[in-house]
């Protein structure tokens, strides 16, 4: 229970331990957890950043979908705009045409009409002519009196 | 019987294997025994290390790793509680007393004569088993502590320190006061604050080692007395019924008793590790004015 040479060999031993033990157990096992909780931070900071990108993201297409959405609204309601004004023109336009055929059908009729009163005139005339001849006579100047008659029966047209 | 058979034996188990350099001068001796057993610790958690280091992985640790490091990580968050700075040296110094002091201490779960034995079949007389109960292997740690608790003091504060030594606690007297007659009081002081200082600075190394050595030692001795006074030396004795009563209650005793050391050996590693730290923690502390 002396203190003797032990003393000065155990410091010797107990230093020599210390700085082994630091080099070779303490410095590589430290450092490897240190780096595991740099890394388990890196780690936990990524996943925040991406959670915050990821809710970014979210927003975004959100925003463009919103937008999108608006932007189709506006194309169908111009749309259905431009197929009522079409509409409105193509209808405009048959009234129109219609209206053109109707005008022209009418001057057609009244055309023909024209037409046809003329020629009866003229036959009924004839007939009158010849009905005057047979009744007074051949004696009767059909050049002569043709104008007379003409305007006898044209007098009971136009009475008619 | 058994204490016949045994009673030499106390005396004879505490003598060390020791070799001397020169009879005439009782410190010219080396204690071979617990020279030996402490560089077979120190060899063996070296080739520990190297076993260790050679299996690091970067991800999640297993096995020795992940022990290892919820060591390492203990030690850390202690001198982390403790330490006011920063410093590299601390954590693995901490972690060397604290293992080496544990397994010194661990040595003790050994049948208290087996180390005996097994030198006597090498022709060896004497052998002790456990390195702590050598007063040298505690003296020459808290020494090395102490000495590098001076160095930080000296060496982040050395005015505060030598103020310390020369003038506390009666201070005051020297510097605050305006009386010359107080001053040359405060001088004449000096040598009682010094003697003072130095008691109370040289109880640490003290305390620290012969804390350690008195309880493995105290720890030891009463193996001994349980081994010398319940146990049989020879068969004769066992076979007789009260020797056969003795056995059992010296191996309950025993078992007992070598739950509860083991307890305090773990409980004195920590505690000689944690007053390392305090002690070198105040040298790290600033000096208050």
């Amino acid at each position: 229970m002396s203190i003797d040479l032990t003393f000065i060999a155990q410091i010797i031993v107990f230093i020599l331990m210390v700085t082994v033990l630091w080099k070779l157990l303490y410095g590589p096992l430290n450092d490897a957890m240190e780096a595991r909780t740099a890394k388990i931070v890196a780690g936990l900071a990524a996943a925040e950043a991406g959670v915050e990108a990821k809710e970014k993201a979210a927003a975004e297409i959100e925003a463009q979908l919103e937008e999108a959405r608006a932007k189709a609204h506006e194309i169908v309601t111009s749309a259905e705009q431009r197929a009522a004004e079409i509409n409105e023109e193509a209808i405009n336009k048959a009234r129109g045409e219609a209206e053109q055929i109707l005008d022209s059908a009418r001057e057609e009729i009244g055309a023909e009409a024209q037409r046809a009163r003329q020629s009866l005139r003229q036959e009924v005339a004839d007939i009158a002519m010849l009905a005057a001849e047979r009744v007074i006579d051949a004696e009767l100047d059909a050049k002569r009196h043709s104008k007379l008659i003409e305007g006898i029966v044209k007098q009971g047209f136009d009475a008619a | 019987m058994a204490e016949q058979g045994h009673s030499g034996g106390i005396a004879e188990h505490l003598q060390y294997w020791s070799y001397s350099f020169d009879d005439s001068n009782p410190f010219m001796q080396i204690h071979l025994d617990t020279m030996l057993l402490t560089v077979g610790i120190a060899t063996g958690l070296i080739l520990f290390s190297l076993y260790v280091r050679s299996r690091l992985v970067a991800g999640a640790p297993t096995g020795i790793q992940n022990f290892m490091e919820s060591v390492i990580d203990f030690i850390n968050q202690t001198v982390k509680d403790n330490f006011p700075v920063h410093n590299p040296l601390v954590a693995p110094l901490a972690m060397t007393i604290f293992i080496f002091v544990l397994l010194c201490n661990s040595l003790d779960i050994l049948p208290a004569y087996l180390m005996h034995h097994v030198a006597g079949m090498f022709g060896l007389h004497t052998f002790r088993q456990v390195p702590t109960n050598d007063l040298n292997l505690p003296v020459a740690m808290a020494l090395s502590v102490f000495i590098l608790v001076l160095y930080y003091e000296f060496k982040l504060k050395p005015g505060h320190f030598l103020k310390e030594l020369l003038l506390q606690p009666f201070a005051a007297l020297l510097l605050d006061s305006k009386n010359p007659v107080v001053k040359i009081l405060g001088v004449i002081l000096i040598p009682l604050n010094l003697t003072l200082k130095l008691v109370e600075e040289l109880a640490k190394p003290l305390s620290l080692s012969f804390r350690l050595f008195g309880n493995m030692f105290a720890g030891e001795v009463i193996f001994l007395l349980i081994a010398s006074l319940l146990l049989a030396s020879n068969l004769e004795s066992i076979m007789s019924v009260g020797g056969f009563v003795s056995q059992l209650a010296g191996l309950a005793v025993g078992v007992g008793w070598s739950l509860f050391h083991m307890f305090i050996g773990l409980l004195q590693a920590f505690i000689f590790m944690i007053l390392s730290v305090v002690y070198l923690s105040i040298a790290h502390q600033p000096a208050e004015h």
